[in-house]
């Protein structure tokens, strides 16, 4: 499987020189350290400025004063860290096609990003949502890790991770927007084979709870080109159970392309009116250049 | 269009199991996707029933199985056979005395001869004969030939032989005639069952039966008798179902002896006594009464002369020289035997003798006519050359065993003899008898006869003692001893034989041979000093050479051939009449072609396709879905 891939030495090797990109900070958190634009706590010098009424005496440049003999306090730079929230899709359709490993593809993706992310001593944690079999909309997370050390404490919860159920996105999303956590990064991951309601009602949840999202389209080799074994086939969705005939061949391959085109251009379109990173990861064959690559590029990682 | 082993379509089932393959691979199975957003422009919702449709690859199969199994059945077409012009053609003649039987102007083998000649002129250019007779033998007259008027000579100059036509010849002209496509039989009975089988399956066989049924008469057998004591008689036969007048002529040295008229039964033999004779001589009996066949009508014997010619018998045993003596006496009671211990025979007091015989005693040299070599001793005088008429001894078995007797027929079982010599025989000797030793596998001579320049020679191998000529189990070696010593008093400017038989006469030089029909032919003599004739024409052959001449009488007669009547009215040229000549027929008129190589080329053509198909589809859809 291809979750594997994220826990290899080597693999991480090569991610060492990556920063998780971030717009803007978050959360505030003293003694960690974090960049932003608000002044606080710190080690590191920013500035000087006029000593007024109510500064922090402690701030005060004594040294400057004996020579100056003005007041001048020192700024710093606040410490500050994100809480980053990786929320992979675990439902029926990520399962599928078999061949394609759409969901080890998520999970290897979720993984390197969180190590990515763990390189800032950022707050992370992986999540997986899916819908049980009566209906219930299960969100399950890990405990948040800073410490790349603890970057192994993810495995077991990637490698247990089996898919099934609907894809009901919007309603894990506003479970787990029911934590009322602070505002941080939202990397959500997803075939996004749903409808257009159903994944722009759930950005607008993260993005009202002002979280940064950063949505990763995942489709699979076979199911991005519909190279599909030609010949007739009853064809079953594997989350609804509907049935439907389908010829496969050249020209349903080409339709299928299409259609395929259209969702993720559709999907792009909407992340980037509301300021959204879209990144399509399309065929678990380039799992290394999507992520070494295309994650620079499209601003997910730095 | 037909099947050579409809059998075979047994395999059509296959089709069966390649319908029930390709009904299960389109039940369309089931393929369960992620979501059916991706194919909701190219789904069709589901039929309850289907329209049947099939691909490509399914007909190809189906096509190229049903090949297959087509050419396993040896499918064939039949196609009319391809204009050939230049057509090879053999005309095969009966040889047999019976077609030398009249029929208004002409014989039967005239009959044929014209029926063939019309046939030659109604060849198309380019067509090539050949000319191909049997009767006791077969015998190619003419080979293969365009030049149709060699080909007429040759039939022109088919003469009948006084032998019976064997269907064994038969089969040996068909077989020299495979090469032809058409085989034109000219023959006055139909041929024994099976006998197309000799022309392969191949050529197409014509039988043209002549003659009709005719009275014959003919000399069965004529037996002199003895001279001045016994009276002789001939036998004649009526082969008709008329009573038949029958006029009878004797003659001893072409003077008459008896002239006579008697009336046959219908199909009824008449024994006529006649003499005793009082000479010898050739005795000519012949039938005066004009008949559909001369071959049969004439038969000459030789009446032993009455001259008191003397025999020498040499032999250690008295035994032996007792039973020698008694055999001499069976067949001359005039011979004058004088039967003596080699050791005390006189060499230089003895007379000239008609025959010498010599058991196992060695010829110090003796002055005869004829000799007859008895168990003869090994030369052991190493000292001293053999003399020239010492016979080579090889070796000396215990026991003998004779295979096959004096004229070459298979004894029922061997016959044990006793001690044997084992010869080097010349060459101008012939072997009458073979055998072989107790135990051991090589045959060796057991007896011979021959003629050098010292006159005749007769050579047995085996001894004679301990009275084995007299005894009853062993009448085979007394048979073959009295045949030699017959042979050996026989004049050697006379022999009468069997038509067919070969005679080796004792000529120098070139040689002149006159046959019955007046036609003179020439013959080099061999280095042993002799000519081989072979008579093949009843009557009397003339052999002529440095002033001597021989004379040979050729006696016919033949049960099955002289049977005029058995011959049914000629048929038009009929066809063959087994099912295999009829199958030969229709097959030369559409030949068979099977087209297995084509049904073959076509399923592996279809295979090839379908694998290109397949492969295209691979490198498409990646292989490991196809």
């Amino acid at each position: 499987m291809l979750e594997a891939r994220a826990f290899e030495p080597g693999f991480l090797r090569r991610l060492d020189g990556l920063v998780l990109g971030v717009q803007r900070a978050r959360t505030v958190r003293e003694g960690r350290r974090a960049l932003g634009r608000v002044h606080g706590l710190g080690i590191e010098p920013e500035s000087f400025k006029e000593y007024t009424e109510g500064d922090d005496l402690r701030f005060l440049d004594w040294n400057a004063f004996a020579r100056l003999d003005d007041l001048t306090i020192r700024t710093f730079r606040a410490e500050r860290e994100i809480e980053v929230t990786i929320l992979v899709d675990a439902s029926a359709s990520m399962g599928l096609p078999r061949g394609d490993d759409k969901l080890g593809m998520a999970l290897g993706l979720a993984a390197a990003l969180a190590y990515v992310a763990m390189a800032s001593n950022d707050a992370v944690r992986l999540g997986a949502f899916t819908a049980g079999r009566g209906g219930t909309v299960r969100v399950e997370t890990t405990p948040l890790h800073r410490r790349r050390e603890l970057y192994p404490a993810f495995r077991p919860f990637v490698s247990a991770l089996r898919c099934g159920g609907d894809t009901r996105m919007a309603e894990a999303v506003g479970r787990l927007l029911l934590e009322r956590r602070r505002a941080g990064t939202v990397i959500l991951i997803s075939d996004f084979l749903i409808s257009a309601g159903e994944y722009e009602q759930t950005l607008r949840l993260l993005l009202g709870a002002r979280h940064e999202v950063k949505v990763i389209h995942v489709l699979g080799d076979r199911e991005s080109t519909g190279a599909y074994p030609p010949g007739h086939y009853r064809v079953r969705d594997s989350e609804t159970g509907e049935l439907c005939e389908v010829t496969f061949g050249a020209s349903a391959a080409e339709v299928c392309r299409r259609r395929v085109e259209k969702l993720s251009a559709d999907l792009a379109a909407f992340c980037a009116t509301r300021g959204i990173v879209y990144a399509r990861a399309f065929g678990a064959s380039h799992f290394d250049d999507i992520v070494m690559r295309e994650f620079p590029r499209l601003g997910v990682v730095r | 269009m037909g099947l050579l082993n409809p059998r075979h379509l047994f395999y059509l089932a296959s089709l069966a199991v390649l319908i029930a393959i390709y009904l299960r691979a389109r039940a369309k199975p089931t393929l369960e996707v992620s979501s059916l957003m991706l194919f909701d422009e190219i789904a069709a919702p589901v039929a309850s029933s289907r329209v049947l449709r099939t691909d490509l690859l399914f007909w190809l199969e189906m096509a190229a199985l049903s090949a297959l199994s087509m050419a396993l059945a040896g499918l064939y077409v039949r196609r009319a056979a391809p204009a050939v012009h230049y057509q090879t053609r053999a005309l095969v003649f009966d040889l047999g005395a019976a077609m030398g039987a009249r029929e208004g102007r002409g014989t039967r083998l005239d009959q044929a001869r014209r029926q063939a000649l019309a046939i030659i002129s109604a060849a198309a250019p380019g067509d090539s004969f050949s000319v191909i007779g049997y009767a006791l033998e077969a015998t190619v007259y003419r080979a293969p030939t365009s030049h149709l008027a060699a080909v007429r000579r040759a039939v022109n100059e088919l003469k009948p032989e006084a032998l019976p036509a064997r269907a064994a010849a038969l089969r040996a002209a068909l077989m020299r005639a495979r090469g032809a496509a058409e085989i034109e039989v000219f023959a006055d009975r139909a041929p024994a069952r099976g006998w197309l089988s000799a022309a392969g399956a191949g050529a197409r066989v014509r039988l043209h039966q002549v003659g009709a049924p005719a009275a014959n008469l003919a000399i069965v057998a004529l037996e002199p008798g003895t001279v001045g004591a016994t009276p002789g008689r001939m036998v004649v036969r009526n082969f008709s179902d008329r009573p038949q007048l029958c006029e009878l002529a004797l003659d001893l040295d072409a003077r008459s002896v008896l002239r006579t008229t008697i009336v046959l039964e219908p199909r009824g033999q008449e024994v006529l006594p006649f003499g005793p004779l009082k000479r010898g001589g050739v005795v000519h009996a012949r039938i005066v009464t004009p008949d559909a066949l001369d071959a049969d009508n004439n038969r000459w014997a030789l009446a032993p002369n009455d001259k008191p010619d003397r025999v020498l018998v040499i032999s250690p045993s008295p035994e032996a020289r007792d039973d020698l003596a008694r055999v001499a006496l069976a067949v001359n009671q005039s011979l004058i035997v004088t039967a003596v211990d080699p050791v005390k025979f006189d060499l230089a007091s003895a007379p000239r003798y008609r025959l010498a015989v010599l058991d196992d005693a060695y010829d110090p040299g003796i002055k005869a006519a004829a000799r007859l070599i008895i168990y003869p001793p090994p030369w052991l005088e190493h000292s001293t050359p053999p003399p020239s008429w010492q016979l080579p001894v090889v070796g000396t078995v215990r026991m003998a065993e004779m295979q096959a007797r004096a004229d070459g027929e298979q004894l029922s079982q061997p016959l044990v003899l006793s001690p044997a010599r084992i010869l080097a025989l010349p060459q101008w000797i012939d072997v009458l008898a073979y055998g072989t030793g107790v135990g051991s596998g090589g045959s060796f001579p057991l007896a011979g006869f021959g003629y050098d320049a010292r006159g005749a020679m007769g050579v047995i191998a085996f001894s004679v003692n301990d009275h084995m000529l007299l005894d009853p189990d062993k009448l085979e070696a007394l048979v073959l001893t009295v045949e030699m010593v017959k042979r050996l008093l026989a004049p050697q400017d006379l022999r009468i034989v069997p038509t067919g038989s070969s005679v080796s006469v004792p000529a120098t030089g070139v040689a002149k041979i006159v046959a019955p029909d007046g036609s003179a032919s020439a013959a080099r003599a061999d280095e042993m000093g002799r000519v081989r004739v072979r008579p093949l024409e009843a009557g009397r052959y003339e052999i002529s050479s440095a002033g001597a001449t021989a004379v040979i009488y050729a006696n016919y007669y033949d049960a099955g051939e002289s049977d005029l009547s058995a011959a049914p009215p000629a048929p038009a040229p009929s066809a063959p009449a087994t099912p295999a000549a009829a199958l030969a027929v229709a097959a030369a008129a559409a030949r068979v072609k099977p087209i297995a190589p084509w049904l073959i080329a076509f399923a592996l053509g279809a295979m090839l396709l379908e694998a290109a198909l397949l492969t295209r589809t691979a490198m498409r859809w990646r292989a490991r879905d196809v």
